[in-house]
């Protein structure tokens, strides 16, 4: 069989279990989490990948994989199941000299593969990650990285100083070529934190993969070895700055503050863009939603098939949802399939896919603007009965 | 069993809406063409093999189906075609379902393990399981099956096809283009037949200028006994858009959950061209109200039972009532509309005024400002 030659393809690792999700990732691996009404998370770098022009895309799995590798189906969403496009799925496997098992790192998943990205003899290879949400043309970071006849190309944006040692910090030359690399650093030099997308020479990196193998006491990590690695080698390294909109959906908080975001009339995140932008997704086949003459909607989503009847506030209701009469949704973020019984109330919550909050029950609570927020949470399937109460910052 | 499906795209009744395009492509219930209803249906019931016929204005028609993969179509033995006139033999006039068939007798040639004939009509639209359909032609060991409907013959409704039976199921009667009183059934424009039987009629018909459908093929050959028919009763709904008054009344038919519930059900899904719209916004004072709403919508204005499509813009003041809004379409600032279908990409310029009847609704034309 012969495969085109490709001048860049991506991997995208889609791996990690998202434990700081919690219940919503319990039986879902944190990329097929959904997101903005009709959107799983891996959605983003996907269609990132095909409004660049990458047609090639090796997605590494590991984490409760059946519903992602279903999302993830041949590609077919995002075009990338034609003769030369492909979405691959990677998943870790047993190799005849026994040196290969679940992926040990992120390093370590890319090195596993390493014979299907030889298939396409790449100059370049863009690596990616299933957690964040952004768009972003990763053709023109590949231009900068050619330009400066960069080994390795590392996005970075800045964070404030306060928080720049939750980060892996680049400290960077006036030409934003990268001398040090600090992981989590307490006394950070800089404010610009990795993106976690990177831009290798294929050549560069195969090497360095090869070799971090062999090392034993190696975490066989991207941040932790195969950046540091390359940097002591002499590599040249580059920043490259992005100021758009990115946002790490890794916790309760930040996915709810991600999706708030994509609200109002000028939006932080503005998820609606050109045809060039636009965010592709598995489509679900459901049909129009209906708007029921009881319902009061305002600034807020409601995604293909679901029925309002109730009150919704400052919320992103999902494909397939219903919410009963007299229902209350404030300020929160309803996942595809949930169903909300007349006369319930909630608040500030996350209802994982396909939950149920039954007659009256009461989920989460009202908070003034200035408030810390507690979000409430239920888990995929989770009922909240009639006439019980799920607290502020609980989850079922 | 082997299946080929026939679905016709043409016969447009519907002036302005259909002006440009085929009965099969008019937009329908906010992200839908009518053919998604005919297409889901066969995909549904397992049929492969599908041939669409139509005679003019298909493009829109072939932009919309494409390759045919939201369908699952595009795979597989036989798949989907256009029987266009360039594909077919054609003649300068029409006269008749039968002669376009006979044209495209190659298609029915091709699929030659196919033992039935599925053929619908756009115009009327269900989510039929045609598997019950052809096990009940089979079962009935009659030569054609008719699809038909009650409660749509009402004495003035000119239907295409109407046949009266007995108590014991016996047909009495048949008539075409007959205002049949209520205790007629109205032909749903579906039928199924052996590929062999119908192969055969057609060469026989056309050879005697005989091209119409339902007076020569069908009412014809049973009265002369040549055929015998099956009536099959669709007990589901089915919304006959024979006329722009009837495609209105249709379209706000949707906000009734027992008519939504009948045509989209979880094991039916109806399958249409994915356009990957984000969900649709609703302002902060926007006032909705008894709405079927597509996604990509930006909604500020009040709109009231209306069927809004896919990106539809209702601004602030904007005031909609008892509307079809197609795709694309913007309705500017302090607009006040009742009973008008905009079609697609219209755009309605701040503080118009645009006020239709229920029997006769305003048509704006695609791609107008008003």
């Amino acid at each position: 069989m012969y495969f085109q030659k490709k001048r860049c393809i991506a991997m995208l690792l889609a791996g990690g279990q998202g434990s700081r999700l919690k219940v919503l990732t319990e039986k879902t691996a944190k990329p097929a989490v959904p997101f903005g009404g009709k959107y799983r998370i891996i959605d983003f770098p996907l269609s990132n990948c095909v409004n660049s022009g990458i047609d090639t895309v090796g997605i590494l799995t590991q984490y409760q994989p059946l519903e992602l590798n279903e999302y993830i189906g041949n590609g077919q969403p995002w075009g990338l199941n034609k003769t030369h496009s492909r979405a691959q799925v990677l998943p870790p496997y047993e190799r005849y000299d026994k040196k290969s098992g679940w992926y040990k790192g992120t390093a370590n998943a890319i090195y596993q593969n390493i014979d299907f990205i030889d298939r396409y003899d790449p100059n370049y290879v863009v690596i990616l990650s299933g957690d964040h949400i952004y768009k972003m043309d990763y053709a023109a970071m590949v231009a900068y990285h050619e330009k400066n006849n960069a080994s390795c190309t590392i996005a970075v944006r800045n964070v404030p100083l306060s928080e720049a040692s939750r980060f892996g910090i680049l400290n960077t030359n006036p030409d934003n070529s990268i001398y040090e690399f600090e992981e989590k650093p307490k006394q950070p030099k800089s404010t610009n934190a990795s993106m976690g997308i990177y831009v290798f020479n294929w050549p560069v990196l195969r090497e360095a993969l090869i070799a971090d193998e062999e090392d034993s006491a190696s975490s066989n990590d991207f941040g932790k070895n195969i950046i540091p690695r390359l940097l002591n080698a002499g590599h040249k390294m580059m920043a490259y700055p992005f100021d758009g909109y990115w946002k790490d959906v890794g916790t309760i908080d930040s996915l709810w503050e991600a999706n708030m975001e994509l609200l109002g009339k000028e939006p932080e995140f503005n998820i609606r863009g050109d045809e060039r932008s636009k965010i592709y997704a598995r489509n679900s086949a459901l049909p129009s939603s209906y708007i029921d003459q009881s319902a009061v909607i305002s600034n807020s989503f409601v995604a293909e098939g679901s029925e309002v009847y109730g009150t919704v506030r400052h919320s992103v209701i999902s494909i397939g949802c219903i919410i009963g009469k007299d229902a209350l949704v404030e300020d929160s973020v309803v996942m595809p399939g949930v169903f909300i019984a007349p006369g319930a109330i909630v608040r500030h919550a996350i209802l994982g896919e396909n939950s149920r909050i039954e007659r009256n029950a009461v989920v989460g609570g009202a908070y003034g603007p200035q408030d810390k927020k507690k979000i409430s949470v239920t888990s995929k399937g989770a009922v909240v009965a009639e006439n019980t109460v799920l607290a502020p910052g609980d989850m079922l | 069993m082997n299946v080929m499906g026939i679905i016709f795209a043409n016969d447009a009744t519907m002036g302005d809406l259909t002006s440009k395009r085929t009965m099969a492509s008019l937009p329908f219930g906010g992200r839908y063409r009518q053919i998604d209803f005919h297409l889901s249906n066969m995909a549904c019931a397992g049929i492969r093999h599908i041939g669409i016929i139509s005679r003019h204005n298909y493009q829109s028609l072939m932009n919309h189906v494409g390759d045919a993969e939201e369908w699952g179509l595009e795979l597989g033995e036989g798949g989907l075609e256009f029987l266009t006139p360039y594909a077919m033999s054609t003649t300068d006039r029409y006269r008749g379902k039968l002669e376009n068939l006979y044209s495209a007798m190659d298609f029915l040639e091709y699929g030659s393990d196919d033992e039935y004939v599925v053929m619908a009509d756009s115009a009327i639209l269900s989510s039929m399981d045609l598997n019950d359909v052809l096990a009940a032609h089979v079962e009935s060991g009659k030569d054609i099956t008719v699809v038909t409907k009650s409660g749509i013959a009402n004495g003035e409704k000119q239907l295409d096809l109407a046949l009266k039976l007995d108590a014991k199921g016996e047909i009495l009667d048949m008539a075409v283009d007959y205002a049949a009183p209520a205790d007629y059934l109205a032909s749903m424009d579906t039928f199924v037949l052996s590929k062999s039987f119908l192969k055969h009629q057609i060469k026989e018909l056309v050879a005697r200028d005989r091209f119409h459908m339902d007076r020569d093929l069908v009412m014809g050959l049973w009265q002369k006994g040549f055929a015998t028919v099956n009536v099959y009763q669709f007990g589901g709904i089915a919304l006959f858009n024979e006329s722009v008054e009837e495609y209105f009344v249709n379209s706000l038919a949707l906000t009734n959950p027992l008519v939504r519930g009948d045509l989209f059900h979880f094991h039916h899904p109806v399958f249409t061209k994915v356009r990957d719209r984000v969900p649709s916004y609703y302002g902060e004072n926007c006032e909705i109200e008894n709405c079927i709403v597509a996604d990509g919508c930006m909604l500020d204005g009040q709109a009231k039972n209306s069927v809004l499509f896919r990106q539809v813009t209702i601004c602030e003041g904007a005031e909609v009532e008892n509307c079809v809004i197609m795709n694309d379409t913007v309705v500017g600032e302090n607009c006040l509309l009742e009973y008008v279908i905009l079609d697609k990409n219209v755009t309605v310029r701040p503080g118009s005024k645009l006020i239709g009847t229920p029997q006769t609704p305003i048509i704006i034309k695609r791609g107008e400002t008003v």
